[in-house]
């Protein structure tokens, strides 16, 4: 299961398996992101294509508006996908 | 093991299940885990978008595992054939504003499996990966 949480700070903590099930509840919290935001990963267990296509469309809409996603705390597994698809490039890690 | 899974992406959660009992009883490591799990979900999923099977049926998934790797097959069957091992690999060198959404799986499961083969035949297609033990 996904889900989220809004930190104090105003950062979004990812929590869980960000599956393509699980793609149209990722779509309602980041949907409602207009500015510069920080997405903290560190509960987020597991991500597949599906969930970084919702993270993608997020980052090029914001970027058009000249904002962007942070992604924090990010897990090994996890790293490695953002590798292997060139997403390290387009989003800011921390 | 076998195991038959409903054509919807609302298996993936007992899918899920599946793959986490079966590394449990047979001592599977999280990172071996964590990408047989991302394989399964990339080729189900494809199944269950692009294979329109003639007789609904459900699409069955078999896990294996020796001393030196885990085998995993997924079988679809009353379908035509797709072979996801031809699939052409997606740009990864392209710009934040160039991008398309989609086209990302296929491409990240030939990065994780250490081998993976397709077969078609009487209208079934099978996939079988395999990934070494760490």
């Amino acid at each position: 299961m996904f889900d989220t949480k809004s930190a104090e700070n105003g950062d979004i903590q990812l929590i869980g398996r960000l599956d393509a099930s699980q793609t149209e509840k990722a779509n309602v919290v980041l949907n409602q992101i207009m500015t510069s935001r920080t997405l903290d990963c560190k509960d987020l267990e597991y991500i597949s294509s599906a969930g970084l296509g919702v993270l993608l469309a997020t980052q090029q809409r914001l970027k058009a508006a000249g904002h962007g996603l942070r992604l924090t705390n990010l897990n090994k597994h996890i790293r490695d996908i953002f590798m292997f698809t060139g997403f390290e490039k387009i989003f800011t890690i921390d | 093991m076998e195991r038959r899974f409903s054509r919807s992406i609302h298996a993936l959660g007992e899918i899920f299940e599946f793959a986490d009992e079966y590394s449990i009883a047979h001592g599977i490591r999280p990172p071996v885990l964590f990408a047989m799990k991302f394989v399964i979900e990339e080729l189900f999923t494809n199944m269950v978008k692009y294979s329109v099977s003639d007789t609904g049926s459900d699409i069955g998934i078999d896990l294996e595992k020796d001393d030196h790797r885990v085998t995993v097959r997924l079988i679809d069957s009353g379908v035509d054939a797709f072979d996801v091992t031809r699939a052409d690999d997606a740009d990864v060198t392209l710009s934040l504003e160039d991008r398309k959404v989609g086209g990302l799986g296929l491409h990240l499961v030939k990065r994780m499996v250490d081998s993976i083969e397709y077969e078609y035949g009487g209208r079934k297609s099978v996939i079988t990966f395999s990934k070494k033990l760490e």
